[in-house]
Order: structure tokens, then C-alpha cells, then sequence
């Protein structure tokens, strides 16, 4: 993660922009107008303004893009005096004070009115650098972004021999005259690789195996071993497991049951993959759709977790959904897609269309409550029964869900009069989309009502044709309604049964409620009585009939709301019942055995469209469920079900520029403690760019072209020189390269917390090295390695965000290492390191040793994998005697444990 | 003395730029204790702020604003009867509920307070009360989510930690940001002062107030089986292995912060242990704040904000207490009592230990209650974000003043409407921020607490 201490820039990413910008992103003062205009104005003309007086459209041959063509003005001249509002017919135009009234659908709110005014009297202050481009240029000068490029094999530099690695690494260092440093040490080499692959110290044996090893493939034959160890893949499965934002409950949810029973499942499936070398094109499709994969082990159906272990964010739908493509687009590719849930992205060229192609697919899929089994079932009778008894609960949350469903749809159609009465009695109130309501049984349903009322203002925005002239009365003061009523005059445009049924003026607003309301029921049974599946013949019918049914009616409601099944039923009497069935179905499955937390393709898949500001109400262009444009110029809509199967495809596509570069960054962080790009979860135009692009883009060539083969990766990165050579700092280093960009010497790394409680276990003898199964409390007295603890999403342990672990509240493509009292503290007087030192001085080879010099050897061996210096065990022996035996080598021992020599690798 | 400039051993940190950024915000101390790295080092802000520390009261489940801080006569005429307008909040309301509390006028200011917090309205005068907070939805969750972390869904980091990441803490010995809850977690539990995506060192330290006892109160703050000086001895040989293994390694940044740590914690534990013995103030003190469970959390309070801590947070209890959906009037006299004097003790007791200008007390919480009541019974109120009450004293706050007001009833602010962006943006004002700037890289994005909103309300800042 890049930390920027404050004030480096102050550009926020939020201001709703159509248009991507260009920004320098360095600290520099903002002029007040131009803060102004880019707080207030902008955002205003952007949404407003543009559409019709931009790049594309240019009504009236105006165009408010850009502060000289503004100044301009159209075909009728200025529309802008500079310090004269009263003067400028842009001021008159929104205040609707002469003919021209803009925008057209409707007055702006006083507030932009008021800012346009003040703007235009500070002298229409607009930032020079910051033109809204027109988006084909933003998108050029995107696509020449290093990331967005093909991946090319780029030449070897040198001679030819040794590791390439190297050839790239040493041609850049030569730039600055500096040279690699030489080989580090035999000890610290096999500390190394094993902390690096297996995440703990290697055995006393196997450091003297390796130093007594004279054959010339000594180190390879090690990293050999050490890929072949089932502890491999728990170590890079953890990794793994920061991008998958792993936890094994949902977090705060309100009747459902908190835990995930089965996310281990996902977390077994991603230390199986690895472990067996899984390619990661097909690591990456598996864990977005294997459901609509050929498994060859139907196990792995569990890899969906990747996209299901993620928070319920209180079960809103929205939020789970934009988690989801952010652990895809910022997780597998690097890059932040999830800026554009609100308007384009400002940087990177993601429209915020591309946001919703992807919602779209994502939205089209479903979660069952009883996931499949997670491998095949025991023939077992009693097995069979228990399937039984849970089939039968599952139907009764099933049908009763569905049945909620059915009836607040029905509803919605048959108390259509009910729900216009009262959205329109809401239509002064402030917005109620965001909230969870609660209702009494029987009441209209308080997210249905905000539905209709988002439809009404969706109709009135676009002069629908039908619903004209409910908005002529619906303006109508009460008090004088009857008088008013009378005058108002209907046009030729609108729908001719409505038209027809306001023959006579109605007397009240209820009035309109009901013979609208006579209207839809009309066309509902017509449609119905025609079999209720064809559109109907007269269009007048028809489109009154779209209320009722279709992408934009309010009343066809999908299953999940906002709030998920707390919009569907906002009854407590209700949602007790529904609490009652869910919790008895997820305890029952829970006592059965593991199931893959799968997601599947629902039918029919949603058709999203843009929500305006990221708000669900507020509906904008429909979009196709496709790909990003950035990544794929030539995308074509997902036609397969939701999508997903393409998105997948298309992820791990070997043309996706960005995939393997950044997973091919990821394992490099990890050998080196630092990626080529240092920012490996951001490879847009705002991330840092490699400081070996051609080393990166070799690797990531050279990693697709051997089946994507992860162990091949790490081969080819471990066997160079650069990765071999010391990591003593260097005095013509430090100057010349004081950031080690260049790699004259590896980098020293402090032992993650697994790493570390791993080791401690380990050390001492204790470590359960059994791999996989379901969690285990952490700490506890429990030796199991530290990947196996279950996470807590709620109530996450300050320990472990002590330690630096990542929150699972999001895909973490880096951990941020601190240093602080808070972690010396738990070593010196938590149980869980003192414990371990117990059981250090108790396992045979120190208990075994009589001499106390002997017995320090032992220590030394277990700890650091060497024998103590002269001056150490002079110190030591000496420490030893000064008190009771006993607490003298159970305080040495512990204080081995604390030491930067446990805790570093060099 | 190390052969290393700081720059350099700072920019050794194999660690990467996180650590090197870390240490771009530390103080640029020469000689031989040349600290490496250090996230929680004091920093200035943007310019001089009067606040340095920040104490939020945090009274959970919503407090009335009508029967505390906001009173309104209207109520008594349509006791029993609708109001003219009603707004939807959580749940369904009928008609208005009259305060059952007495409103009196108090300090040369003559803001008016109920008698639920008599002995905290002496302190008036040097208070600041925002009768129009407005947050964005009438649910429990969001809206504690909003108020620690500016934002009602997302997960971001909480107040306390981007307070602790731009100003460091000045005392290194004890948490820069410290949580106290009697009796268990509100809801949503730690996500209220979590870290966010800031690192883990600026988290909230929860601390369990029903306990008295130090080492219950912090975790592993005492060694159970080693005695002070054996511990230092133990401490002293890993120094010294320490010592040789740097010796053989040339300087470097992140070995000399790992041995720093230790001689910190092994200080913190006296210190801790100091800053919650509540032997150490005198018999008037102690009875000044009463021996009551709010009295002790407001005195650890005093002497935390006294060592340095930068950001203390101060929860009624665990769960929602505010949260009176009915009996109302006995269970917010309840609670009021248990605030009232300890909360006018902390007061007194900051202002003649001369803490009072440099402490920011906030006093609120997630949102308001309805002045209607809910159905059947008449005596309890529902959620109100739409208008509610928070109160602000010290650090630089306009004492004796009122800031904006709610409508006739009390149930939405119309007058100079503060939102809970704007309160943050103000506070960070008088922290010495400018809220646009204080920012972190995260996910492609410069995040900061009030996101792209938040207005800096004038009338507060004295």
C-alpha cells in the first residue's frame, strides 16, 4: 500500500465527472474561484449541461465543455457576461425567469441555481488544465498507459548467460554503476527460501543437509523440495487469502445466522490449487465460474468462495455486489474499478457504464441458502435422512421466501391506487431509498412505495406520454384542486386512454389516484385474459401496462432489494418468521456435512442499468453485461447466462494485459519484499509505473507461455543471482539507489504474523503440521498453523491488525508493516510466546542436553538454525547463572523468541 | 552513534515505501537516538490548531433532543394529537409526545437545558450546542457508522484513527487512540473505531470499563510471572543479542524500530499502569466525579488526555442504552444521572488543570429521537436523523452559543443545518486540519473522513 502523509493532493475522486481528468496529483494551492467551480459548477454543468451542450450534442450550437467555448456562446450569441449574472442569459435560462428554461426537464435545484449565479459573478473562474476532454481523448491518452498494453517479450539484454532475471536487473544497475552484491550465505539462503515458500524456519537438519551438500544443483534440489511440501501452499495460499478479503463469517447481518460454516472450503480449495500447481488462467476462471466449468473434481466448485466469502454488509445487495467487483477488477487485475459506482472514473479510463455492465453480471447471480455438497455425499442411510430433513426446512424458508415475494408483487399491483396515493403523498419528503424500514403487517410496503415514487419522477423527467398528465395534477395545490383542475389542458401527445378517462376534470388528487388506477387494472386483466404473456396489440395498452410489468416497473420488484429480504418483508412479525426458517435451516446444514459456498447463474438475468450517482433509485442508460472497453477494445455483450463464464474468460484471458502482469507482481513482492510495481493493487494511470518494465513484462510473457505454471514463476525468480545475493546494505548503494529500487542487494523482511506464530510453534516442537479442515480458534493453546484460524469479520482482533494482518473488510493487495509497542508487548507478556519457550526448553534436544552449553547449542539450533558465537555464549551462560536454573532458561529461551534474529530473514 | 544519516536508514527499510512514508511524517529528531520509523510520532497539522486531543461522549442509541438540549413548548400543545407534518423515519410514529423534563435557562448565555443535565448546563457558557445535526438515515447501524467513520456502509476508517494518523500521539508509552465501553461492545461492535484501511497502529484500544483493574482493562499490559526487574533482565539480554546481530548488519531502519519497541512497552506498562490508578488523585477529585462507573471512565479520561493521548472515546454501555423506543422518561433519567455529574466534573475538572482549550469534547450521538411518539403507548420516541443535538466545548470551540435550530417541533433542523461531515470538518478545523487535505492513498483513491462533502460551520469556532 502507498502511504501518502497528508497534503499530497487534494484531488478526491468523487465530484461526479462524465469525463475523465487530467490531474497532476501533485500538492499545489487551488485559486478559490477555481475550488469553487470545481466543487459547485462542475459537477452541474457535467450532469446537466453536457449531454446537450457538448462535445456530441450541440443544441442551439452551444457547448458548456470548456470555458472558451462557453464564453463564446451559441447561435444566439453570449450566453455569459463575466461578473453579470443579470446580464448572462444562462442565469435567466435556469432560473426559468424567460422563454428559454434549462435544462428542459425540470428547474434546478436552488441551491445550483444560486452557485451559477455566484460563479458567474466571481467572473467565470474555470481551471485551464482541467478542459473536460471529450472521452475519446481521455481514452487515448489511457490506452498508452504501460498496464493497458499488450504484454510483449521484450529481448534479453547481455550475452545470453545466466538467469535473464538478471540480465534485466544488472543492465539497470549498470546505468548507475553499481554492481549485485554477492551470494549471501548458505544458512541464510535455505532461511530464506523455506520462511519464503513454506512460511517457517527450516529444520536444523535441513540447514546442515544443505551446507553439506557439495552437488552443483545443491540449491535447486531445495527448491524443489520445498514446492513439493504441502506446506506450500498454505504459505501462498495466506497470500491469497489477503487478495480474497477470507473471513468465516459475513460480518454484521441482522436475522440470518453470522457465520460462513464452509468458507474453509474455498480456503482448502485455493492450498490444494496451489499446491498442486493449478495453472493460474485456470485458478482465476475456477474461482469466478466454476459452475460453469468442466471440474474434473467437483471439489473444486468450492472456488466460487472467492467471490462469496466477502462481507453482507448488512445484507445490502449494492455494497455486496460493488465487493465483489472490486476483489475481481482490483484483485486479479489492479485495478479500481469500483470509482466508477458513482460517476467515471476519474483517472483510468472505467466509465461509469463499464461499472454497471459488470453489477449487471454479477447481479444476474444468486447464493442458495444450502449450498451443494463439497465433494460427494456418504451413501450413508442416515445421510440420506438428514438430506431429507433439510430439503424439507429449505422448501419452508424457499416457499415462504417466494411466497413474501409473490405477494408484495401482487400487491404492488393490486393496491396500484394505494401505492401512487402514497408515493405521491411522499413526493415533498425526503428520500427513503437508503433506509430499512419497518412497517406493520398489512401495510404497504415502505421500499415498494419508494419504487413507485422513483417511477413517478422517472416519468415525469422523460414527459411520458401516459403518465403527463398524473404531473399536470399532481402539481395542483389541495386547497384549490377542484378550480384548477378544471383548466388544465391535456396534449395530443399523451397516451389516449388517459386522455380519454380525464374527459371530465377530476375533483381531487385521489380522484387521478383512481382512475389511474381503474386504468391499470383494466389493461391487467385484458393482458391477462390474453393469456398474460404477449405484449399487448394497442400501444396505449401497452404502455400503461409497463407499470405493471418489465424492467421499469415498480411493481415487478426482484427478489433481492436493497436491503435485501429486509425491503421484502418490513414487518417484525414477518421477519421473526423469516428469521426462524433461515436460522433452522443454515443450523441444520451446518451439523451435515461441508458444502462449497457456490454462486450460480439466476434466470433471467438482471438488465442493469447506470445508477445515477451510484443511487438505485435514480436510473440511467441501460447498459449490456459486458467487459471493460480498457482491457478490451472489441468486447461484445455476455450473451451465456449472467456473464460470468465470459467474465471469466476474459479475466484470465492471455490477452488481458493485466492479469498475469499483476499476479507475476504479486509473487515478486513476495521474494523481494517490495513488487517491480510498488503499488500491486493499482495499476492504473495513478499507480506507480514498474521500475522494471521489461523485466515485468518478460516475466509475465515468459509465465503464459509455460502454461501459467506458478511454481515455474517461482523457479525461474528464486534460481537468479538477485534473489540468492546477500542483503547486507552497501555504502555506493545506499547512495546511488538509497530505495534498493535497483535490487543491488535483497531486501531484509520482517516475518509476517503467521510466519512468526508459525515458527514459534514450530520452534518448540508443537506445531500441528495437519493440512486443511474446517477453523480453529486462534491462540487457545491451539498449535494448528496460523492460516487455519478462523477470521472473525465483525469483531476482528486488534491483535491481528496489530500484527498488521488485513482487515477482510476488502481485498488487500499489500500488507502495510508497522512497528509498534503493541506487538512487543504481546511477546513479552502474552502466554502465547511463553508457552511456546516452555515447550522449547522441554522438547528432547534441549531438555536432553546436561551441560548448559550444550543445552544454549540446542537453543541456538532450534531458534536460528546455528550454534551460538563465543561472546553470545559467554553472555548467555552467564545470564543463566545468575538465578534459579529453571526461570533462567525458560527467560533465555523466551528471550530468543523476541529477538530481531527470529523475526528477520535476511 | 550509526553511521547513517536518517534519511538514509529510513530509506533502507526493506519494508518498502509504506514504511518509509510512515517515517516521512516523523519528527526530525538529530543525534543518536535517531528514530526509525515510528507511525505514531507527533506530527503538526496544517496549520495551528487550538485542539490537541479529542473526547467523544458517545451516547449510543440516540439521545432525545427535545428532552435534553432543544426544548420545544410546541409539544405541549399537541401532546396527544398529530403534528401538522411528520417525516418517515424507522418505524411508524402517530401523534407528539411532550417532554416530561423542565427546561431552565442557564449562564450569562441563557441556553436552555433540561433537568436531565443540570450540572453539565453549568458548564454552558463554554459550550457550543449544534441544535441542527442531521444525518442521512434513521437506522442504528449506518448512522453509527456515519458518526465514527463518515460513512453510513462503507468500510472506513473511524474518526479516532484519522485524528491518530495525522497528529501522531505525544505519548508513545500509552495507545494514541483509546476505546472505552462499560460492559461489552455497542452494536457493530469494533468496526466503530477500526482503522479502516489506515494501518493497524491507529485502531481504537478498547478498553472493558466495568473493570477497575489495570490489568483487565489492557491486554497483556503485565507479565504474571515475571517481577518488573526480572522482566528488565530478560529485556536487557535481548538487547544485547539484538545489539550484536545490527552490529554484524549494518544499520538498519527496521531492526533499530523492532529494539525501540521493546523499551516502549516495557515503559508502557508502568505507565498504564499509572494512568488508570485512580489512588493517585485526591479524595476531592474522586468525589468530584463519583465513584460510578462513568464517574472512573471520565477520570481515566482526565489523566489519559493529561499523558497525551490524542483521541479518547467514551460509549454509555454496551448495546444501544439511548435506544427508548418506550419508557423513556424513566430510562433516559437513568441515564442521565449516570452522565450528569461525572460529565460536569470532567469539565471542571479540565478547565482548572488548564486541559480545557486544548481538549475537543464532543457530546452525542448516533442521531436524535422523534418528537412524535411511537404507537399505542405514549411514552417513547423513534429514531431522528432528520434533527438532533450534539454539543462541542473546549479546544477552541464558541462557547455560550447555539448553533442552528431544529423546526417548531423538533423534528428536523432547518436553520443552518450541520450534517455529520460538517461537524467532522469543523472538528478537524479546530484540530488544525483542512478536512480536503488531510487524505490517504487507498484503492486508487485519496480517501479522507468526510469523503467529498463537509462544510467547516464558522458559528462553532471560537
Amino acid at each position: 500500500m502507498v502511504f501518502r502523509p497528508t497534503g499530497h493532493s487534494r484531488t478526491v475522486c468523487c465530484s461526479a465527472l462524465l469525463v475523465a481528468l487530467v490531474s497532476s496529483g501533485r500538492c499545489h494551492a487551488t485559486p478559490p474561484g477555481e475550488e469553487f467551480f470545481e466543487r459547485s459548477i462542475r459537477p452541474t454543468l457535467v450532469e446537466r449541461c453536457v449531454a446537450c451542450h457538448g462535445p456530441k450534442v450541440r443544441k442551439a450550437g452551444l457547448r458548456l465543455d470548456s470555458r472558451d467555448a462557453a464564453l463564446a456562446g451559441g447561435t444566439d450569441g453570449p450566453v455569459i457576461v463575466p461578473g453579470q449574472p443579470a446580464e448572462s442569459r444562462l442565469i435567466a435560462a435556469v432560473k426559468h425567469g424567460g422563454e428559454v428554461k434549462m435544462p428542459p426537464e425540470g428547474k434546478l435545484p436552488p441551491a445550483e441555481v444560486a452557485a451559477l449565479e455566484k460563479w458567474v459573478a466571481l467572473g467565470a473562474p474555470w481551471p485551464a488544465q482541467s478542459a473536460l476532454l471529450p472521452p475519446a481523448k481521455a481514452e487515448a491518452v489511457a490506452s498508452d498507459h504501460w498496464s493497458f498494453r499488450a504484454v510483449k517479450r521484450p529481448k534479453v539484454p547481455g550475452d545470453g548467460t545466466g538467469s535473464p532475471v538478471d540480465a534485466f536487473l544488472r543492465a539497470k544497475l549498470a546505468e548507475k554503476n553499481l554492481q549485485p552484491s554477492p551470494e549471501a550465505d548458505r544458512r541464510t539462503l535455505v532461511r530464506r527460501l523455506t520462511f519464503d515458500f513454506l512460511g517457517l524456519p527450516p529444520t536444523p537438519s535441513e540447514v546442515a543437509a544443505f551446507q553439506a551438500d557439495k552437488s552443483a544443483d545443491a540449491y535447486e534440489k531445495v527448491v524443489d523440495r520445498l514446492l513439493a511440501s504441502p506446506h506450500y501452499g498454505e504459505r501462498w495460499g495466506r497470500h491469497w487469502l489477503d487478495v480474497a478479503r477470507y473471513a468465516d463469517n459475513k460480518g454484521y447481518v441482522f436475522f440470518e445466522g453470522k457465520d460462513y460454516p464452509w468458507a474453509w472450503t474455498y480456503r482448502d480449495y485455493v492450498i490444494g490449487a496451489i499446491n498442486r500447481d493449478l495453472p493460474f488462467d485456470r485458478f482465476v476462471m475456477e474461482q469466478l465460474a466454476a459452475d460453469r466449468l468442466d471440474l474434473d473434481d467437483k471439489k473444486s466448485l468450492a472456488a466460487l468462495g472467492f467471490l462469496t466469502v466477502g462481507g453482507h454488509f448488512m445484507g445490502n445487495v449494492h455494497d455486496i455486489i460493488d465487493d465483489r467487483i472490486d476483489a475481481i477488477t482490483r484483485g486479479l487485475m489492479g485495478l479500481t474499478v469500483s470509482c466508477a459506482r458513482c460517476h467515471d472514473h476519474k483517472f483510468d479510463p472505467i466509465p461509469q457504464a463499464d461499472y454497471y455492465s459488470l453489477y449487471g453480471v454479477l447481479r444476474s447471480c444468486v447464493e442458495p441458502t444450502v449450498p451443494p455438497l463439497w465433494g460427494t455425499p456418504p451413501e450413508a442411510a442416515d445421510s440420506k435422512k438428514f438430506a431429507g430433513e433439510l430439503a424439507a426446512k429449505e422448501k419452508q424458508l424457499t416457499d415462504f421466501v417466494l411466497g413474501k415475494h409473490k405477494e408484495l408483487v401482487t400487491q404492488a399491483r393490486a393496491r396500484a391506487g394505494d401505492y401512487l396515493l402514497a408515493a405521491h403523498a411522499a413526493r415533498n419528503q425526503p428520500p427513503v431509498d437508503d433506509f430499512m424500514l419497518l412497517a406493520d403487517p398489512g401495510d404497504l410496503n415502505p421500499a415498494m412505495i419508494a419504487r413507485w415514487r422513483a417511477f413517478l419522477e422517472t416519468t415525469r423527467k422523460r414527459r411520458d406520454a401516459t403518465w403527463a398528465p398524473w404531473h399536470r395534477y399532481a402539481e395542483l395545490p389541495d386547497a384549490d384542486f377542484a378550480i384548477r383542475a378544471a383548466t388544465v389542458a391535456h396534449a395530443e401527445t399523451d397516451n389516449p386512454l388517459v386522455r380519454a378517462a380525464f374527459t371530465a376534470p377530476p375533483k381531487t388528487m385521489k380522484e387521478v389516484v383512481e382512475r389511474y388506477g381503474k386504468l391499470l387494472a383494466g389493461v391487467e386483466k385484458a393482458w391477462t385474459a390474453a393469456g398474460g404473456k404477449a405484449a399487448l396489440p394497442d400501444a396505449a395498452s401497452e404502455a400503461l401496462r409497463s407499470a405493471f410489468h418489465g424492467p421499469t416497473s415498480p411493481a415487478d420488484a426482484p427478489l433481492a432489494l436493497d436491503w435485501g429480504f429486509l425491503s421484502l418483508f418490513p414487518d417484525r412479525a414477518t421477519q421473526g418468521e423469516y428469521q426462524k426458517l433461515v436460522k433452522e435451516v443454515e443450523a441444520h446444514a451446518a451439523k451435515g456435512p461441508p458444502r462449497a459456498m457456490v454462486l450460480l447463474d439466476a434466470e433471467p438475468p438482471y438488465e442493469p442499468r447506470v445508477f445515477i450517482r451510484g443511487q438505485p433509485n435514480r436510473l440511467g442508460e441501460q447498459v449490456p453485461r459486458q467487459f471493460l472497453k480498457a482491457i478490451d477494445a472489441n468486447r461484445k455483450p455476455f450473451t451465456s447466462g449472467s456473464g460470468r463464464l465470459e467474465l471469466a474468460q476474459a479475466v484470465g484471458s492471455k490477452d488481458n494485459p493485466l492479469t498475469a502482469r499483476v499476479f507475476v507482481n504479486r509473487v515478486w513482492m513476495h521474494h523481494f519484499g517490495r513488487g517491480l510495481v510498488t503499488t500491486p493493487g493499482d495499476f492504473g494511470l495513478r499507480g506507480d509505473p514498474p521500475s522494471h518494465p521489461e523485466l515485468l513484462d518478460w516475466l509475465s510473457a515468459e509465465f503464459m507461455a509455460r502454461g501459467w505454471s506458478v511454481k515455474k514463476l517461482h523457479r525461474q525468480i528464486v534460481t537468479s543471482a538477485a534473489y540468492r545475493q546477500s542483503s547486507l546494505a552497501r555504502d555506493d548503494g545506499l547512495a546511488a539507489d538509497p530505495e534498493n529500487r535497483l535490487l543491488g542487494t535483497q531486501n531484509r523482511r520482517r516475518l509476517e504474523f503467521e510466519s512468526l506464530h508459525d515458527s514459534m510453534l514450530a520452534v518448540s516442537g508443537s506445531l500441528d503440521t495437519t493440512v486443511g479442515g474446517p477453523p480453529v480458534p486462534l491462540f487457545a493453546g491451539r498449535t494448528r498453523r496460523a492460516v487455519y484460524g478462523s477470521i472473525d469479520r465483525l469483531e476482528f482482533p486488534s491483535l491481528l491488525a496489530t500484527f498488521d494482518v488485513p482487515n477482510p473488510a476488502a481485498t488487500s493487495p499489500e500488507r502495510t508493516p508497522t512497528t509498534v509497542a503493541t506487538q512487543a508487548l504481546y511477546l513479552m507478556n502474552g502466554p502465547f510466546a511463553r508457552d511456546a519457550a516452555r515447550r522449547l526448553i522441554d522438547s528432547p534436544a534441549v531438555k536432553g542436553a546436561k551441560a548448559p552449553a550444550e543445552k544454549l547449542d540446542a537453543l541456538f539450533l532450534a531458534a536460528f538454525a546455528r550454534k551460538p558465537t563465543d561472546a553470545e555464549r559467554t553472555r548467555l551462560l552467564a545470564f543463566v547463572a545468575e538465578g534459579p536454573a529453571a526461570d533462567r532458561w525458560l527467560d533465555l529461551g523466551h528471550g530468543l523468541l523476541m529477538t530481531n534474529e527470529f523475526t528477520f530473514i535476511d | 552513534m550509526l553511521p547513517f544519516t536518517r534519511r538514509e536508514m529510513l530509506t533502507r527499510c526493506g519494508t518498502g515505501l509504506g514504511m518509509m512514508a510512515l517515517a516521512g511524517v516523523t519528527a526530525d529528531d538529530a543525534g543518536a537516538a535517531a528514530p526509525a520509523a515510528d507511525p505514531l510520532a507527533p506530527k503538526p497539522g496544517h496549520f495551528a490548531g487550538k485542539a490537541k486531543h479529542v473526547v467523544h461522549l458517545f451516547m449510543n442509541g440516540g439521545p432525545s433532543q427535545v428532552d435534553t438540549f432543544d426544548p420545544k413548548p410546541s409539544l405541549d400543545k399537541y401532546h396527544g394529537k398529530p403534528l401538522p407534518t411528520s417525516l418517515r423515519t424507522e418505524r411508524k410514529t402517530g401523534v407528539a409526545m411532550r417532554s416530561p423534563f423542565a427546561f431552565k435557562k442557564y449562564g450569562q448565555s441563557g441556553t436552555e437545558v433540561s433537568d436531565l443535565f443540570a450540572r453539565t448546563a453549568e458548564h454552558v457558557d463554554d459550550m457550543c450546542v449544534i441544535r441542527s445535526m442531521y444525518a442521512d438515515v434513521p437506522n442504528h447501524e449506518p448512522s453509527l457508522m456515519l458518526m465514527n467513520c463518515g460513512d453510513g456502509r462503507l468500510p472506513r476508517p473511524s474518526f479516532g484513527s484519522w485524528v491518530t494518523y495525522g497528529l501522531g500521539s505525544e505519548n508513545r508509552n500509552l495507545p494514541g487512540f483509546v476505546v472505552m465501553c462499560p460492559g461489552g461492545y455497542p452494536i457493530v461492535t469494533t468496526q466503530n473505531w477500526r482503522s479502516g484501511f489506515l494501518p493497524g497502529v491507529y485502531q481504537g484500544t478498547y478498553l472493558d470499563t466495568k473493570h477497575a483493574e489495570v490489568e483487565k482493562l489492557v491486554a497483556f499490559i503485565r507479565n504474571v510471572e515475571m517481577t518488573p526487574p526480572r522482566q528488565r533482565g530478560q529485556l536487557d539480554l535481548v538487547k544485547a543479542l539484538n545489539d550484536e546481530h545490527m552490529a554484524a548488519r549494518k544499520a538498519d531502519a527496521q531492526l533499530e524500530a523492532r529494539v525501540r519497541t521493546f523499551e516502549l512497552a516495557f515503559r508502557m506498562q508502568a505507565e498504564a499502569t499509572d494512568a488508570f490508578d485512580l489512588t493517585k488523585e485526591t479524595k476531592e477529585t474522586r468525589e468530584l466525579y463519583g465513584d460510578t462507573t462513568h464517574g472512573r471512565q471520565l477520570l481515566y479520561t482526565r489523566r489519559l488526555i493529561e499523558r497525551g493521548v490524542r483521541f479518547v472515546q467514551v460509549w454509555s454501555g454496551g448495546g444501544q442504552p439511548w435506544d427508548n423506543h418506550d419508557g423513556l422518561e424513566a430510562q433516559h433519567k437513568k441515564l442521565a444521572a449516570e452522565w450528569d455529574k461525572p460529565t460536569a466534573a470532567f469539565l471542571t475538572d479540565l478547565k482548572r488543570r488548564g486541559l480545557f482549550d486544548s481538549t475537543l469534547v464532543l457530546w452525542g450521538g448516533e442521531f436524535g429521537r422523534t418528537p412524535v411518539a411511537e404507537l399505542p403507548a405514549l411514552n417513547g420516541r423513534d429514531h431522528n436523523h432528520y434533527g438532533f443535538t450534539c454539543w462541542l466545548a473546549g479546544g477552541g470551540v464558541k462557547g455560550g452559543t447555539v448553533v442552528g435550530a431544529t423546526d417548531e417541533f423538533g423534528f428536523k433542523a432547518e436553520e443552518n443545518p450541520v450534517h455529520v461531515h460538517d461537524l467532522h470538518a469543523t472538528m478537524l478545523h479546530l484540530l488544525g486540519f483542512d478536512h480536503e487535505r488531510l487524505t490517504y492513498r487507498y484503492a486508487g483513491r485519496d480517501f479522507r473522513l468526510t469523503d467529498v462533502h463537509g462544510r467547516v460551520v464558522e458559528e462553532i469556532v471560537g
